[in-house]
């Protein structure tokens, strides 16, 4: 009887016994299993296949021979494990714009955006919302290239549209310098906005390098170097000094420069990068290819203005702040860049104000960059003016002060004496600004 | 009489207004509806849905409004009703493989190095390959609940008119079995879903727990001819477990999704930690509950 209990007790927990096993039996070999393949995940890592090894494609086949270089990239890409193909960028149809005949087929050799666009299309559309559009190829090469539909595309972008005789001054270097120095010097940047054949805008390249197109490299700050560096926009040198600058020099070998996108945390990123702040979607804010979409004022403008819904940008901005710094310090830390923007713009319309009897008593030249007073009065706006701007958001001390506002009272004396000098040179009263001092005083 | 009535005999002299196989086929309906929903949600992924992509997010929904369809018809017409049903629950089963062969092609390299085509890590990284499989699944699930089992727990269906097909299981241990299927894909979907963040989240060993519990019980029931009340006891339990697993999970999900500052960012719900898929284990712990009501036809 008691034996007869036992059994029936045994089966009515056979399945709890069962379950309870299978659980032990499975949880420990997934411990084992991934004990042994963590080190293998750790070098398939470090050592990314090349999926294109193998490949019976005839563009591979042929380009493996010819130009390897790109090949070998293009294998170790994420697009050519996407299955995405030679083709699908490159080969067009035969009255396509620019179609070159190659092979039996017809090829861009640069594919455009609108290839992009297949398949990033908000990529796309944000992009050709943004500075790096149109309005940085307008910058050079002016508006009056622009189709009708694309003039109107320009002038919905925030910066288009927006030009004075600064600015105006400044894109006509362009001209005066030719085609043999603007092809490497201005066209080398700019271009990130140029229109293309078949109507697309920009080139998703000049950012996303082909053939291996990689997250890290386009997150790195080393890619936006290539054209925020100098002294009109030393960008990159302000990164540097700054203290999320030092984090990345320091400390960016070990964060996760591949982490799927719209999924970054501080674990990811525990310092920004120029991504991070302006492009990828971090804390609250979204990822967008606006450069724009997260900015309050247009600090490139030598006089700066809000941006049109600067509030809602600014929100966006602070949402990536607030990963990392609170309301109070996020608060104190605008309004005092806030301030410093002021500052500059009150140096920069004074300027405007010092070199005004010249202008009105036709004492310059028509033609800018022909006298040594025109430079003095652009690198004031357009070197230390922008400088001491950029330098006050980014945090790069040395540049708003030795390479900024030091340099724009520096240039402002010169530009008094040299404005006194020619006044003085056409029998006209000199002018008296007064010593420098901040807004206000 | 079902599994229910041995622990709790007064409910087998309660009438449900719901059948068994009208409450599965309820159930299957909204399945499609979701796994078209979260097929969507999964596919935006990458940004841009391309053709293929979109196969079951409109095969979901479509499917799902003509079950729910077919099933006021069966109060007029029936075989009418099981026609349309078996056509969506056969187009479920092939659409769920189509889907399990493009992720395979999509989880190999084959033009890469020989012994590097296939990997643990690119079973890992490349889209589930199990996930598609819940359209067949529910297709099987459905197909059977559309069959009439004549009589009750005899393992004979009905499939139109004199045909009849016997199968070597009764209906109420056949579902069980895909009770225990569906757990197991619902595992592994999650173990590899969890290692792509290594399981460094000790939250994220409960679910393998519970879905290797889950598995393991309801394929016990069907192998038992005379299950105790300790043996469905436990199955209550385990299938009353997994539902609590999946909505902690879901609840748990929606917590990473959402951003430091709890805001809800879109892209964090597409391309984080996917709110839609702990479900899955509430839903087949509510496919087991439903298993357990008598097989009677109403």
């Amino acid at each position: 009887m008691n034996s007869s209990n036992e059994q029936s007790r045994n089966n009515s927990l056979r399945l709890l016994i069962l379950g309870l096993v299978a659980v032990i039996i499975v949880v420990g070999l997934t411990l084992v299993i991934l004990s042994i393949t963590q080190p293998d995940a750790a070098a398939e890592s470090n050592e990314p296949v090349n999926v294109l090894a193998n490949s019976d494609n005839e563009c591979v086949v042929c380009h493996s021979k010819n130009t390897p270089g790109i090949v070998d990239q293009y294998g170790h890409s994420t697009m050519a494990a996407a299955e995405v193909i030679c083709q699908d960028c490159h080969e067009v149809d035969e009255d396509y714009p620019d179609a070159v005949e190659h092979e039996g087929t017809f090829v861009l050799g640069t594919p455009t955006t609108a290839m992009c666009e297949d398949c990033h299309e908000a990529e796309v559309a944000q992009f050709n919302q943004s500075r790096h559009s149109l309005p940085a190829y307008v910058a050079y090469a002016g508006q009056e290239t622009l189709s009708e539909e694309m003039l109107a595309q320009y002038t919905a972008v925030p910066e288009g549209g927006y030009i004075d005789d600064k600015i105006r001054a400044r894109n006509s270097l362009h001209a005066i310098e030719g085609p043999a120095i603007t092809h490497f010097a201005c066209e080398s940047c700019h271009n990130v906005g140029k229109p293309a054949s078949d109507g697309s805008i920009g080139q998703c390249n000049d950012c996303h390098l082909r053939h291996e197109f990689s997250l890290e490299q386009a997150r790195k700050p080393e890619t936006c170097n290539a054209c925020h560096i100098g002294p009109d926009h030393p960008q990159w040198e302000i990164y540097q000094e700054s203290p999320h600058g030092i984090a990345y020099a320091t400390g960016g070998d070990n964060w996760h420069w591949e982490a799927e996108s719209g999924t970054l945390t501080v674990e990811d990123f525990p310092a920004p990068t120029c991504a991070t702040c302006h492009l990828s979607g971090f804390g609250s804010t979204g990822t967008t290819h606006d450069v724009g979409d997260r900015l309050t004022w247009f600090l490139a403008a030598p006089i700066s203005q809000r941006r049109p819904a600067w509030q809602d940008n600014a929100v966006r901005m602070q949402g990536v702040c607030a990963e990392c710094h609170n309301k109070e310090f996020i608060n104190d830390f605008y309004t005092a860049g806030d301030a410093a923007v002021e500052q500059v713009n009150a140096w920069v319309a004074e300027s405007d104000e010092i070199i005004a009897p010249l202008v009105e008593n036709d004492l310059l030249t028509a033609q800018p960059f022909d006298e040594p007073i025109d430079f003095v009065y652009f690198n004031l706006w357009h070197h230390w003016g922008r400088t001491a701007k950029f330098g006050s958001w980014m945090q790069g001390a040395d540049y708003v002060q030795w390479h900024g506002a030091y340099e724009i009272l520096h240039d402002r004396a010169e530009l008094i004496e040299m404005v006194n000098d020619k006044l003085e040179g056409a029998g006209l009263e000199p002018i008296d600004p007064g010593p420098p001092g901040p807004l206000g005083e | 009489m079902g599994h229910i009535a041995t622990l709790f005999p007064a409910i087998s002299r309660r009438r449900l207004p719901l059948s068994r196989d009208q409450l599965m086929l309820l159930l299957a309906a909204i399945n499609l509806l979701f796994l078209g929903l979260d097929t969507y949600l999964a596919h935006l992924v990458s940004g841009t849905i391309v053709l293929r992509e979109t196969i079951p997010i409109y095969f979901g929904v479509i499917a799902g409004v003509i079950l729910l369809l077919a099933g006021l018809i069966a109060l007029r017409n029936r075989r009418l009703a099981v026609i349309l049903g078996s056509i969506v629950f056969v187009s479920s089963i092939l659409v769920g493989l189509l889907g399990a062969y493009f992720h395979i092609i999509r989880a190999s390299l084959p033009h890469a190095p020989i012994g590097s085509r296939i990997s643990v890590s690119l079973l890992i990284w490349a889209p589930p390959v199990i996930a598609p499989l819940t359209f067949s699944l529910v297709g099987l699930w459905g197909m059977s609940a559309a069959l009439v089992e004549e009589p009750a727990g005899s393992g004979i269906l009905r499939i139109l008119g004199k045909y009849r097909i016997r199968l070597p299981y009764s209906k109420t241990r056949a579902y069980l079995m895909m009770v225990s299927l569906g757990i197991l894909a619902t595992l592994l979907s999650s173990v590899l879903d969890h290692a792509r963040d290594e399981f460094r989240n000790p939250w994220v060993w409960v679910p393998m727990i519970a879905g290797v519990f889950g598995t393991v019980v309801p394929a016990g029931l069907a192998a038992i001819q005379k299950p105790t009340r300790m043996d469905v006891t436990i199955y209550i339990f385990t299938m009353l477990l997994l539902i609590v697993v999946g909505v902690v999970g879901a609840v748990l999900h929606v917590q990473v999704d959402l951003a430091s500052q709890q805001v809800i960012v879109v892209e964090r719900f597409i391309r984080g930690a996917p709110f839609l898929a702990p479900l899955l284990f509430a839903n087949m712990g509510m496919f087991g509950l439903i298993v357990l009501v008598s097989p009677e036809e109403g």
